[in-house]
């Protein structure tokens, strides 16, 4: 059985999750100039991988539950993960630079700062449009609880 | 749940309302999920749930065949009333717009959200009204 507000959790997740693909864009974005990492080599573009999170109730063998029958359950989202992105460095000739390899070009990391911005108003967008679900999830709390003051 | 009914009204709003907001939570999964690739979006049919809770008389515009056996078809009779049951969670396998394989639309899903709230928030204003009828009813004050 789901929760009076089960529907605000749902976008809290996505909330969540916009939020921590915000934080991996920000670091590309101030690491787009990083030519040294603890790995060696220079910094590699990082990407979040979202997938729809399980519905933990459905999952329980004999759970009397109309939802997760057909559909997938109502349980949000999750970020499953930080991968890199494993496309090629940019290369800039500067031998006099201390990083630049033998042949005297300088190895910058896969970031086009232009592709992160369109990123990250992605995400912003996603995160606005999960705010207005759970305005949208209280105003119909408040219907539903003001039938008590009738 | 207790079977105590204030009335067929009261039955159809509370399940109207309570259908509502699981559509609210497939709209929410919806919106939160609107960056996930592959993902299919999920709807609940409430709404013909609810309509076939209710049942419908026989059309009056067309004829009807008579009958005297159980075994005869009159074609034109209306849908028997079933009890409700709550809707399940439906997988939505329409046109994928987008390229990463998710068929959610942003915007419809901002238009449904706008409008399920909108038909909760009727609902639960029906209701009251219907309880103040009650209370009126209930009150000895002349």
């Amino acid at each position: 059985m789901p929760g009076f507000y089960s529907s605000v959790d749902i976008s809290a997740s996505g909330l969540s999750a916009e939020r921590l693909a915000m934080d991996v864009i920000a670091n590309n974005i101030a690491n787009a100039n990083t030519t040294r990492t603890p790995e060696g080599g220079p910094f590699k573009r990082q990407l979040i991988l979202f997938a729809q999170k399980p519905d933990a109730a459905a999952a329980q063998p004999g759970a009397a539950t109309p939802m997760g029958e057909q559909g997938g359950g109502l349980a949000g989202v999750q970020a499953v993960g930080i991968v890199s992105d494993q496309g090629p460095d940019k290369l800039v000739y500067d031998p006099s630079h201390p990083d630049a390899d033998t042949n005297g070009y300088v190895h910058y990391p896969n970031i086009e700062v232009v592709k992160e911005m369109v990123d990250m108003m992605a995400a912003s967008r996603a995160y606005e449009a999960n705010v207005t679900a759970i305005q949208d999830a209280r105003q119909m709390g408040q219907a539903t609880l003001s039938l008590l003051q009738a | 749940m207790s079977d105590f009914s204030f009335g067929k009204t009261a039955d159809l709003l509370k399940n109207a309302i309570g259908g509502s907001g699981l559509n609210q939570s497939a709209i929410a999964n919806n919106i939160a999920n609107v960056n996930t690739p592959n993902y299919r979006r999920e709807t609940v049919s409430f709404k013909e749930a609810l309509a076939q809770s209710l049942g419908a008389p026989p059309d009056p515009d067309q004829l009807s065949l008579a009958v005297d056996n159980p075994k005869h078809i009159a074609f034109n009779e209306g849908i028997e009333p079933t009890p409700y049951t709550t809707p399940p969670v439906k997988l939505d396998e329409g046109i994928e717009m987008r390229p990463d394989h998710s068929n959610v639309d942003v915007d419809q899903e901002m238009s449904l959200l706008a409008q399920n709230t909108g038909y909760q928030q009727t609902m639960a204003q029906i209701l009251k009204v219907n309880y103040q009828q009650l209370r009126t009813l209930f009150t000895e004050n002349p």
